[in-house]
Parts: C-alpha cells; sequence; structure tokens
C-alpha cells in the first residue's frame, strides 16, 4: 500500500518538475534529549548474537554515536537457558551459549548507567523463502525491475515479514515490510519496491534479499519508519519515534527472527 | 431529555401549522430576479418606506413574503451591483408582486460584498460571509482560474491547506469538519488534481456563502463550517454561451430558455489538459493526468406556487502511469427540488438527494494486479418550510434525513482483503425550528433548535473495543437497527445595533457530526476513509461561542468587522502510529479519541464601492489537540494552528477596459515536528522525535498580480483577458522540509526544503456570446 503513496510523490514530481525547487536551509538548534538506543537481534542462523549499546545524539551533531562499554546485558529464553553478554568492541556485546529457536521467547535485560531496560520477543515460526522472481514493467518506454520474493504465506493470521534488499551490494535503504493483512495463507506476488531515487535496480544487477520473519512489535517498528519515510506532500503521517518493545524508555527494538537470503541477477528474458 | 426535546419540537410545529390556517393577514409576495437573464436573487433586501422597521430578503430561491395590514405601501427593493427599484403597492388583499432588478454597470460595487449597505449592522448572522462570483472575478488566483474555495481562504478565519490548494481549515476545524454543500448536495472530496483545483467551476455558480460556526439550524453534520454553493438556473430570457481557455484547462458554459420566462438550463464543463502536454514528451508520455467535470441544471415553472429544480453534477480525476498504476476519483451529485408556494405565507421546499464518492486505485505491475475501492453514498431527503409569520418573525422549520452506505477499502484482483468488507449504513435524521425575531428596530434574535440522530445500522459485524482489545462483538443483520445516539443542538445569535454606524452581536451554537474522516495526506487523497459512528465511535460536538462588533465609515463604504471566538470540540478522533487504515482489519482497533480547542480574534476591514476596492483581513488564533496516547496525552498544537494570518486584497479599476488586483498573503508556518535527534539501527540513521507539533515551518508570504481586460461597451460577444503572475516576487516558501544524511558527506544530516511554485503566469481568455 505505501506504493501508492510513493506514487503521489512521483506525482508531484511530474507535476512541479519545471516549477518546484530544493534547497539545503539550516533551522534552529533544538535541544536533544540523548536517549540510550539498544540494538538486540536474535536470529535462527547459529550464533554468537550481537546487542549494540549507543546513545542518541542531536540533529546538528556529526553522525558519530557515543558507544556505551560498561553496560551489562543478559539475554535468557523461556527453556531456562541464561546468558550473560561481552562486550567486544565500539560498544558491542556478544552472546555465548543461547540459541536461536522457533518459537522460543527470548528476554533481554540491559543494565546501563544505573537504569533497567527489558524487552521480550518470540522467534516466529520460519516461512521459507522459495525463491526470487523478477517482475519486469515499462514506464515511459523504459523497462523497470522489482523483485518479487515467493514464499507462501501460512493459513494462520499473524506473519509479518521484513526484506531487506542489497542492489550490488548496496543498501538501498527502504523498508519493505509486509504482513497478511491481505492475501493471508496465499503465496506472495507483491514485489518490492524498486528502489529510490539514488538507487534502483537496473539491467545485469546483483540483486540480494534478506527475508526475516518478525514478530508483530518488529512490523509495528519498522512499518512506522516506513510511513514516516513518506512523509511530505501527498503522503505521510506526523512522525514521532516509532513503538517499541524496550521498557525504560531506551530507544531502538530487540528482535527475534528468521533470517533468509537469496541472490539474483537481473537479465533480459 | 433528548426525547422531551423532540416532543416540544413536533408541538411548536403542529402549533405553528395551526396558526396558518386560523389567521388571514394580508401579505406581499413574490421572487427578486435579474431582469435580464430571469436568474433569481438570493439575498435582495426589501424594504417599506412607510415602515422603517421592516427588513426582509429573499430566501436562496429568490423568494420573500411581508405580511402587513391593508393600505398603501412603497417597496423598495435592492441589490448589490443591481438598481435600487421601488413599488408601490396597494394591499387590500394578498398579492403578488414579482420584481425584476436590472444590474448596474459593475464599475462601482466589485467586491465580496453584503447585500446591503449597511446590511452587516442589521442582520443576526456572526461569522458569515457571502461570495458573489462575479463580484470574486477579478481576484488573482493561480492558474488564472477564478475558484471559490481559494477565495474564501483569504477571509479571516479561514486557512489554506497547503501552497495552491483548494482544501480549507475554518477556525481551527479540521478539513473534514466543513460541510460543502452543492445545492444541497454534500460534496465529500471537493478537490481536484491533488488539491490544486476545487470541484467548483465558477461559470455554473451564482455565489456561496460560508458560515464559521455559529448557522442557522437548518444546517448541520459538520462541527466547523458550512460552505453553500449555489449553482446559476440558468437565463431563462436568452441562449448565452460563455467560455474559457486557459493554458492548463479550458471551460465552456451554455445556458438558455427551455421555455421563455418559464423554464431553464445551464450546462457547464470543464477539462484540464495538462496530460496532452506531457504526452508529447519523451520522458513521460506515458502519463495520465487530468481531470474533468460537468454541472447541469434545469428548472421549471409549474404554474405560478410550484417550481422544480433538477441539478447535477458530475466530476472525474484520472491520474495513472500507463497500465501499470492508476488512481481515479469522483464525486457525482443529483438534487431534485421542488418549491411550493404553499400560502401566501409559507414557502415550502422538499429535496431529493443524491450523493456519491468514490475512488479506485488499480495496480498492474508485471503478474500482480489489483483494485482498491472505496465509497460514501447517501440518499437523502429534506424539507425546508419557511413561515412569514409577521414582519417581526421568520420561521423556518424541517427535516432532514440521509440514509449514508460507506465501503471500506476493498480490494479486488491478486490481492484481497482477508475477511469481506462490506458496507456500513446509517441513518442520519435531523429535526429543526428556527425563528428569526426583530424585537425591535435594534435587536434583533435568531434562535433555535436542531435535534440529531444517528442510528448505526446493520450488514456488518461491529466490534466493540475497550483500550484497542475486542470486548464484544455484535452483529446486526441487514436493516436491523443499532444504537442510536441523539445529540440536541441548540443555536442563539443575537445582534443588537447600538446606532446607525455600528452593531454588536454574540453567538452561541453546538455542532455535531456523524462522519468522521480519517486521512494519512496533508491534500485531500484518495486514501482518506471515512467512517460513520459506531459502538466506539460517538458523534463530534462542537461549542462555539463568539462575539463581535461591526462599524461601517465613510457613508458604509468602509465596513469593519471584529470577531473573538472560543471553540471547544469533542470525541475528536486519531489513530495509532503504525495504522494502516487502508488495510488493517477493522480500522476501530487503531483509533484513539481526545479533545480540541481552537480560539482566535477576527478583523476584517473592507473598502466595497469606488474604483478602488478590496479588503485587509487578520486572524490572530490557536488551536490544539489532547488525544490519549499521543504526545504523552498533553496538549499539542493541530497541524493547522498558525498564529497570524493576513490576506490584503486590492482591485483597482483603472478605466472602463482595464481592471488589476493584486493578493498579499503571510502567515506563520504550519506547526510540524522536525526529529531532535538522531541514532543509527543497522546502517540507517533514524531520527529522534520530542514533542509533536512542537516546530514551524518557516513564515508563509506572497504577492500575486493579476490584470484584466475587458471591453465593457461591448454587451454582446465580449471577451476578457487575464493575464496573472502567482508568487510575483518569487519566494520558496517551504512546503516540505525533509531530513537526510548529505549525500557528499555521509557523517552530517542534510535538511533539504522542497517549495512548489516560484513563479507561476497564466493567461486565460474568457469569452461569451
Amino acid at each position: 500500500m505505501m506504493m501508492y503513496f510513493k506514487f503521489f510523490k512521483y506525482l508531484y514530481f511530474i507535476l512541479f518538475l519545471f516549477a518546484s525547487c530544493e534547497k539545503v536551509i539550516t533551522l534552529p538548534i533544538e535541544i536533544n534529549d540523548s536517549k540510550v538506543i539498544i540494538e538486540a537481534n536474535i536470529t535462527d542462523q547459529p550464533g554468537p548474537y550481537f546487542v549494540k549499546l549507543s546513545k542518541s545524539i542531536s540533529i546538528n551533531e556529526p553522525n558519530v554515536y557515543p558507544i556505551i562499554n560498561n553496560g551489562i546485558i543478559i539475554i535468557a529464553d523461556d527453556k531456562g537457558v541464561k546468558d550473560t553478554l561481552k562486550h567486544t568492541t565500539g560498544g558491542i556485546y556478544k552472546t555465548n551459549r543461547i540459541r536461536g529457536v522457533y518459537g522460543n521467547t527470548y528476554s533481554l535485560e540491559v543494565k546501563v548507567e544505573g537504569k533497567i531496560y527489558t524487552a521480550q520477543s518470540t522467534m516466529p515460526m520460519k516461512v521459507n523463502l522459495d525463491s526470487l522472481r523478477i517482475n519486469t514493467f515499462p514506464v515511459n518506454g523504459e523497462n523497470r525491475y522489482s523483485i518479487i520474493p515467493v514464499y507462501q504465506d501460512p493459513a494462520a493470521l499473524g506473519n509479518s515479514y521484513r526484506f531487506i534488499q542489497k542492489i550490488n551490494d548496496t543498501l538501498d535503504g527502504i523498508y519493505n515490510i509486509f504482513n497478511d493483512n491481505l492475501n493471508n495463507g496465499k503465496i506472495n506476488q507483491r514485489p518490492l519496491n524498486n528502489g529510490t531515487e539514488k538507487i534502483s535496480i537496473k539491467l545485469f544487477d546483483s540483486v540480494s534479499v534478506e527475508m526475516q520473519c518478525i514478530s508483530q512489535s518488529a512490523h509495528l517498528y519498522f512499518y512506522t519508519l516506513n510511513q514516516q519515510s513518506g512523509a511530505g506532500p501527498g503522503g505521510g503521517t506526523a512522525p514521532s519515534n516509532p513503538p517499541n518493545n524496550i521498557n525504560g524508555g531506551a530507544l531502538g527494538l530487540f528482535s527475534a527472527h528468521s533470517s533468509q537470503t537469496k541472490v539474483i541477477k537481473i537479465l533480459n528474458k | 431529555m433528548n426525547r422531551k426535546f423532540i416532543f416540544l419540537l413536533f408541538i411548536g410545529v403542529l402549533v405553528i401549522s395551526h396558526q396558518i390556517k386560523a389567521q388571514e393577514i394580508t401579505t406581499v409576495n413574490g421572487t427578486v430576479k435579474d431582469k435580464l437573464t430571469g436568474e433569481s436573487i438570493i439575498g435582495a433586501v426589501i424594504k417599506i418606506d412607510q415602515l422603517a422597521n421592516v427588513v426582509v430578503t429573499s430566501n436562496e430561491y429568490g423568494f420573500y413574503a411581508i405580511s402587513l395590514s391593508k393600505g398603501k405601501y412603497d417597496l423598495r427593493i435592492s441589490f448589490v451591483g443591481y438598481e435600487e427599484k421601488r413599488i408601490p403597492i396597494l394591499l387590500n388583499a394578498s398579492l403578488i408582486t414579482n420584481v425584476y432588478l436590472e444590474s448596474k454597470n459593475q464599475l462601482s460595487e466589485v467586491v465580496v460584498s453584503s447585500k446591503r449597505k449597511d446590511d452587516n449592522l442589521t442582520k443576526a448572522q456572526i461569522g458569515t460571509e457571502t461570495l458573489n462570483m462575479q463580484s470574486i472575478s477579478k481576484v488573482p488566483v493561480i492558474f488564472g482560474e477564478k475558484d471559490v474555495l481559494k477565495t474564501i481562504q483569504l477571509l479571516p478565519g479561514v486557512k489554506s491547506a497547503g501552497e495552491g490548494n483548494s482544501g480549507f481549515y475554518v477556525r481551527g476545524g479540521a478539513a473534514d469538519q466543513n460541510l460543502i454543500l452543492l445545492d444541497e448536495a454534500p460534496v465529500y472530496n471537493a478537490s481536484h488534481l491533488l488539491g490544486f483545483f476545487s470541484t467548483f467551476n465558477s461559470d455554473a455558480i451564482k455565489d456561496a456563502t460560508l458560515i464559521k460556526g455559529n448557522g442557522p439550524a437548518q444546517y448541520g453534520g459538520r462541527l466547523s463550517s458550512v460552505l453553500d454553493v449555489k449553482m446559476k438556473d440558468g437565463n431563462n430570457k436568452n441562449y448565452t454561451v460563455n467560455g474559457g481557455l486557459g493554458l492548463i484547462s479550458s471551460r465552456l458554459s451554455i445556458e438558455g430558455p427551455i421555455q421563455e420566462d418559464k423554464s431553464s438550463f445551464i450546462l457547464s464543463g470543464r477539462r484540464t489538459y495538462a496530460d496532452v502536454f506531457l504526452k508529447a514528451t519523451d520522458k513521460f508520455k506515458d502519463n495520465i493526468l487530468y481531470f474533468y467535470d460537468l454541472n447541469a441544471k434545469a428548472n421549471y415553472k409549474i404554474d405560478d406556487k410550484n417550481r422544480i429544480y433538477f441539478s447535477g453534477y458530475f466530476g472525474q480525476d484520472e491520474l495513472g502511469l500507463g497500465s501499470s498504476f492508476s488512481i481515479n476519483w469522483g464525486n457525482k451529485t443529483g438534487t431534485i427540488r421542488w418549491n411550493r408556494i404553499v400560502n401566501s405565507k409559507l414557502f415550502l421546499n422538499t429535496s431529493f438527494i443524491y450523493s456519491d464518492y468514490s475512488y479506485n486505485v488499480g495496480l498492474k505491475n508485471g503478474e500482480t494486479n489489483f483494485n482498491v475501492n472505496s465509497n460514501i453514498k447517501d440518499i437523502n431527503i429534506k424539507q425546508d418550510y419557511t413561515y412569514y409569520l409577521n414582519p417581526k418573525n421568520t420561521i423556518r422549520y424541517g427535516f432532514n434525513s440521509i440514509l449514508h452506505t460507506i465501503t471500506p477499502s476493498i480490494f479486488s484482483g491478486t490481492v484481497n482483503n482477508n475477511i469481506n468488507k462490506v458496507g456500513r449504513n446509517g441513518l442520519e435524521n435531523a429535526l429543526y425550528f428556527n425563528n428569526n425575531f426583530k424585537a425591535n428596530q435594534q435587536l434583533t434574535f435568531d434562535y433555535g433548535l436542531r435535534i440529531s440522530a444517528y442510528s448505526i445500522m446493520g450488514g456488518d459485524q461491529y466490534n466493540i473495543y475497550n483500550d484497542n482489545v475486542i470486548t464484544k462483538s455484535i452483529l446486526l443483520q441487514k436493516n436491523e437497527f443499532g444504537k442510536t445516539y441523539i445529540n440536541a443542538e441548540p443555536r442563539f445569535t443575537s445582534n443588537y445595533r447600538i446606532n446607525d454606524l455600528s452593531s454588536f452581536k454574540i453567538a452561541y451554537a453546538r455542532n455535531v457530526q456523524h462522519l468522521h474522516l480519517l486521512s494519512n495526506a496533508t491534500a485531500a487523497s484518495p486514501s482518506d476513509q471515512w467512517i460513520g459512528n459506531s459502538y466506539n465511535i460517538k458523534p463530534e460536538l462542537a461549542d462555539q461561542t463568539s462575539i463581535g462588533y461591526a462599524r461601517n465609515f465613510k457613508d458604509n463604504s468602509y465596513e469593519l468587522g471584529a470577531e473573538l471566538y472560543y471553540k471547544r470540540m469533542q470525541n475528536q478522533l486519531d489513530y495509532k502510529d503504525g495504522t494502516n487504515i487502508n488495510t488493517v482489519a477493522d480500522v476501530e482497533s487503531s483509533l484513539l479519541y481526545g479533545v480540541g480547542r481552537a480560539y482566535g480574534f477576527e478583523f476584517l476591514v473592507k473598502k466595497k464601492i469606488g474604483l478602488f476596492s478590496g479588503w485587509i483581513s487578520y486572524t490572530l488564533s490557536k488551536t490544539e489537540r489532547k488525544i490519549a496516547g499521543i504526545n504523552g496525552g498533553n496538549w499539542y498544537n493541530a497541524k493547522q494552528d498558525r498564529t497570524h494570518d493576513v490576506s490584503i486584497v486590492t482591485i483597482l479599476e483603472l478605466n472602463s477596459k482595464w481592471t488589476v488586483s493584486g493578493v498579499f498573503v503571510y502567515s506563520t508556518g504550519n506547526a510540524v515536528t522536525f526529529p531532535t535527534g538522531k541514532y543509527a539501527l543497522g546502517e540507517q540513521t533514524i531520527y529522534q522525535y520530542a514533542n509533536r507539533n512542537a516546530n514551524r515551518m518557516p513564515d508563509y508570504h506572497r504577492l500575486d498580480l493579476s490584470a484584466t481586460y475587458e471591453n465593457k461597451n461591448k454587451k454582446k460577444n465580449a471577451g476578457s483577458w487575464n493575464f496573472s503572475l502567482y508568487n510575483v516576487y518569487g519566494r520558496e516558501n517551504a512546503y516540505q522540509i525533509s531530513f537526510q544524511d548529505d549525500p557528499s558527506d555521509n557523517s552530517k544530516t542534510q535538511i533539504i526544503q522542497t517549495a512548489l511554485f516560484r513563479w507561476v503566469p497564466s493567461i486565460t481568455y474568457n469569452f461569451k456570446f
């Protein structure tokens, strides 16, 4: 559905091709309340898994994020395994023995500067990414390409997916977030976004797609981010911090998900 | 309590009906019309030389009635832009006197105007402006297309929804809180082409009245305002053709008699052709981008007491990209009205109204192809009585029933909803009573009561949520009634004329709204979703109190008005972050509820007469919302909250051929949310936000100029040229401000401002023969 919001943006672009103008501006500096950022993932791949702790910075500062290297992090599953993570380098902590298993619920506890942050995430059952297909569509006499991830959505409602697309090893930066609110239980036919103004799929490109089966809280988080990236003329909601599953006021996300990657080369059919 | 109200109202109506039969007073009545075209004149002022305190205005159909004791009188009839007419009458028994006014050379009064020179001082209306299409034709607008929705945005208390946009906000209300009526039919999406054109073709329109929240009881259904647009009846004397050729759109109207003096018609069409230019380019040849609309109206005089009007509107927008994408939307409305002069004092209008707004999004992308359909349909019946009891009291009463059918986004093709979504029905009923009472020469009251009811109807399952968790499901069978909400809407306005030059006004009104718009876009967009009341969604309520002061200067050639208002809104709707209102199984699971408040000061000074005319309008205002689950449950600025709003409109008639005009607007930027900080997740930069709408877009200002050449000496085959330049000094007004990683230096955040238009020149040729 984001497609047609994106399409609106495109229409605006046409409408004002000869009229609209962009420029770089500066705005008054806002005071930012620096927050703890937790990025924690458990996947169905063999460990170790990593947790990154950092802090948010003011919008005007260069993108160098302060790291937190003195946090205490524990991840436990609902089968009695408890794992205290070890700091490696640059605010990145790694697990020792916990394993990512479908259906297990994982609890995260992070102690930083005297505060405790907690989160829970259940790893969904895996839905297999069977293949990738190329979807070709002509626009203004020029062929465009997008990728359709082929998978069979399970009959039960409530499956959520995230697709991370790399075009010739470069991340396209788009949140491709699907769920089964539409077409529940069917083979997917929805294509992924074919790129942005900066990077899009062209003939002979090599495209890799990582499919993640994510929890509903992760879906909400990424879907909100995606909606906000569409903000502007014709679309977009008032932005806010996306709702996450971390208690205690930290930003970021704890996500237990499956991960499967396939690669396809765009060839003329 | 509410039932009691209805009962009393019925009793009131009965008593009045009874009086009609019992009394026998001589009455003079008739219709006021334009002599040349036979077009009825709305709001003409009828005075009687012998009775200083009698002032009557003609109604929406040009009808008037005055009850008097037997005797000799002189009627004096006037209307802006027309020669005043005096008619002596001898009243022995009830008399029909139709009045034909002759239009003046338009040199003298050209501006948005009150009906009579000091009409602003005598009427009990507050926060009301009437725009006559003739009078706005010289005001410059974008693309050179005169547009009633864009002109009202230059009035105090009315704010534009965005650059060049026909959407508007009134006194802090949302865009869906304006009731837009076209010949009584509600128009659900009054915009074309992403909002850059309104659905109103100015050639087909007679006038438009905007009531900013303190309306009489015959209007209801929206919180903030009523914009009552009336189509022309059509010339019943001669055939005429009007048209205009512009750079991106053209229009053509034909009007004339069906039977001379008895019946007439008007047919008016419009189409844009930007797509023709796009087709000529290589890069954009697959783009589809146009709209068209058609207005039609006919009226037939059955006899002296009965007249029937048929009016219809059909408009469609087509946007698309080859065969891969398409977005179409359109409104259809149809109205049949029957005017009946029941007796010399009682005027009855019965209307049957049909209204249909639908949108369709189609996507064909390789093997994926689907359609999303959404639709809102109304069948509406209205009966409105005007009873001219005596020169002091004019009573209006009647009822209105609307059957709504609202169909949410339904997918078809290769993408489908998981559960079958069906349309929901709702029945909206209203009963009203309003009296205009002229207590004496100084004091006028307009008071009334509207009882509105909304019944949830069957055919669908309704879920009841508590904190967004289902607690109960109710399945209503087709045609089965569920919950009914009943609300009383008291209305009161009073005008006290302090002296010949000034008056003081005070008003209170409650408005109730039963249909709600969920929108995730800034401009009116096909993804907008209407929803009726349900077990969770309660009717929206607004209570508005306003006071005003009006004063005229220099023999009524200058008019000054100042108004203060305070509005409190309840049961306001929003939805949770991350909700896709189009695909979620039941959107009610994601709704949030809260309250709103808006207050402000409005100031307007107009020069109405002379070669140089125009107005200055200023608004100082505040608009806030408080919704549990948004902004930590604290008050926050609504998007349309702008502290200052200034419009200056000037029109100068240089000579009999050239008119030049200018518009200057200034406003505080919209309330928006900018990120305060940022962090990284994966390889992506994510922005951190603090309070909602705590930031401001840069101030908005702009100057437009226009020149019109028209040979007024030629009555027939007159052509006119309009040259206009939008945004004369090329101000880059911010339309969007976005944040991104600097492409040349990934370690920095870049802030990009997008402006839509710098200069937009346009030329339009208008013709008439």
